[in-house]
């Protein structure tokens, strides 16, 4: 498969001074399901940023498509117009994402601003919301939806816009469980037409549902191993060394006991 | 599922040579904008880093920093001669090296901010239109001199020698101000000096409320800055004025609403643990003998500069 997306150690600082990634290296293959796992404040949202193009590493280069990302080239129109429709990015916040008054104008802002036709972008919008199952809501404006609601809106938004590459932060937080398996069909199904999928969690569960490969970072911001992810989520030792997962204690009828917490994993319940 | 992803959704999008060319983006004014609101974090992480540092001023008690603070610029402002502003300069230019701060920082903006409210705004007054006096710096020379209503133009405008010595010393008690606050706040954490305050007799409920604000700037610049880059990855293209204005107007909005929901949960959290309407602060440990030591040290400094 051919390098989508190429980190070559890449720094970021916040301030100049806190350290958010130290010399993160990697490569994303087109139409893979990668996952980036962490701890919180490991670093996996900025990881994303800087795939995306949003903010450009203290060192190291990113490259997309074997063009690098910086500054210079995202100030050139052409290449700015054409890398921001490759690549779309959902926010862990969905309110930050949604700025438009009513759902169908958020839909409807990508394919607008790609020139599209006014016909052609009413059609996606409204196949994106027949998709997402939003058609109902497309007049109301975002700040009246639930969290699940706004997530989906967040996503159409997005998918409106055809990306090559979808980048998810914590795609899966503050859903409910129904929402939950809803997004983890689309996105599986949306691999499965072609789409490169990254998304940053902590939540394993998900990382054992949707992804191919894992890229686990530590908390002290570095990659720490890269591999597919069944040896990721059979490897305890490391996922207890990056707090991915601990040790705990609970009850089961009469029976107190303890064992390491992260579900997919099996656990003998000891008489 | 599968079968429900749109046609659109399934063909490429992507071109298979990048497309470069039709000139360079500017910059808005909302990313410059939104570039200087994100100072406003990084200021706070300078702060609340340089008065962790090791040095002289840092390890004083906060309180006898304050006190320090507020005498000298009371007499800054009334001490009418050169000498003991320019002394007052050297220590507080001392007392910032002993304390390990960045100089050029510092100085970059009390110079600035000096030479803003304090030359340019004197700047008049050294003429003789404004502050009579011995010329020193003839400028223009009229013909004759001149009676405007109440004003009057002599026939050789220029400099005076009292006008400049006023713009001088204007200029530097607004930099010793400067620089004795900058001082304080470099080397002290925000709520040390607002539990400082205290010793002033500030009510608590006043210094809880600058807390507060002080504590929500810095949520409402991440916030900011998230909903800037956001925008950023879905636009393709360089924003007009008028879209930009109208994507501010929408956020103002956005952000009002959300200030006022965080604003009742505060409160709901803060009643929740047991407020009530008297507010009570942790109070300061008793001052060491260093600190005891410094403050005879300012006071007698204090009384050397008023007695110079």
């Amino acid at each position: 498969m051919v390098d989508l997306i190429r980190l070559e150690n890449v720094s970021y600082r916040y301030y100049d001074h806190i350290h958010a990634l130290c010399e993160v290296s990697l490569e994303i293959a087109m139409g893979e399901n990668f996952a980036i796992v962490g701890a919180n404040g490991s670093g996996k949202s900025t990881l994303l940023q800087i795939m995306a193009g949003l903010i450009y590493p203290a060192e190291g280069r990113v490259l997309f498509q074997d063009i690098e990302l910086s500054e210079r080239a995202l100030r050139d129109k052409g290449f700015t117009r054409w890398f921001r429709q490759c690549m779309g990015y959902v926010f862990q916040d969905s309110d930050v994402q949604l700025f438009c008054p009513t759902v169908l104008d958020e839909i409807l802002y990508g394919p607008l601003q790609l020139e599209t036709g006014e016909q052609e972008a009413l059609k996606r919008a409204y196949e994106v919301m027949e998709m997402l199952q939003i058609e109902h809501l497309k007049d109301r404006p975002p700040s009246m939806l639930s969290e699940g609601e706004k997530k989906r809106v967040a996503i159409g938004s997005v998918l409106s816009m055809n990306p090559e590459v979808l980048l998810l932060d914590e795609p899966t937080n503050d859903l409910d469980p129904r929402t939950q398996v809803f997004l983890v069909e689309l996105l599986l199904a949306l691999n499965e037409a072609g789409k490169t999928i990254v998304f940053a969690t902590h939540d394993l569960e998900l990382v054992s549902e949707l992804a191919d490969r894992v890229a686990v970072l530590s908390e002290n911001h570095r990659i720490v191993r890269i591999d597919n992810t069944e040896n990721i989520l059979s490897d305890q030792d490391l996922l207890l060394e990056v707090n991915l997962i601990h040790e705990h204690v609970h009850r089961h009828g009469k029976i107190v006991h303890r064992h390491l917490h992260f579900h997919p994993l099996p656990h003998k319940h000891e008489d | 599922m599968a079968n429900k992803i749109p046609l659109f959704l399934l063909i490429p999008s992507s071109k298979e040579t990048t497309p470069r060319g039709s000139g360079k983006m500017r910059l808005s004014f909302l990313e410059k904008g939104i570039h200087h609101f994100a100072r406003v974090v990084k200021e706070g992480y300078i702060q609340w880093e340089c008065s962790s540092r090791n040095g002289f001023f840092q390890k004083i008690d906060a309180r006898v920093k304050i006190l320090f603070l507020l005498s000298f610029i009371l007499m800054v402002s009334l001490k009418k001669d050169m000498v003991s502003e320019v002394g007052i300069s050297i220590l507080v230019f001392m007392l910032a090296l002993l304390s390990r701060l960045n100089l050029l920082q510092v100085y970059k903006k009390v110079l600035l901010l000096g030479f803003l409210f304090g030359f340019l705004v004197a700047l008049p007054s050294a003429f003789n239109v404004i502050t009579s006096g011995e010329i020193i710096l003839p400028i223009v020379n009229l013909s004759r001199p001149y009676q405007l209503w109440i004003y009057h133009l002599p026939q050789e405008i220029g400099i005076t020698r009292q006008g400049a010595y006023g713009v001088a010393m204007l200029t530097l008690r607004v930099m010793n101000s400067l620089s004795l606050s900058l001082l304080i706040l470099y080397t002290t954490p925000f709520h040390e000096i607002i539990r400082a305050l205290k010793v002033l007799k500030i009510p608590n409920s006043f210094l809880m409320v600058i807390m507060l604000c002080y504590r929500y700037l810095f949520i409402l610049a991440k916030t900011v800055g998230e909903m800037h880059l956001a925008k950023k990855s879905r636009v393709m293209r360089e924003i007009t004025s008028t879209e930009a204005r109208g994507w501010v107007v929408g956020r103002v909005a956005f952000m009002f609403r959300k200030t006022r929901l965080r604003c009742e949960e505060v409160f709901k959290a803060m009643l929740a643990r047991g407020f009530s309407d008297s507010l009570q602060f942790y109070g300061f440990p008793a001052m060491q003998k260093a600190d005891w030591a410094v403050a005879s040290l300012f006071f007698c400094l204090g009384i050397f500069f008023l007695w110079i």
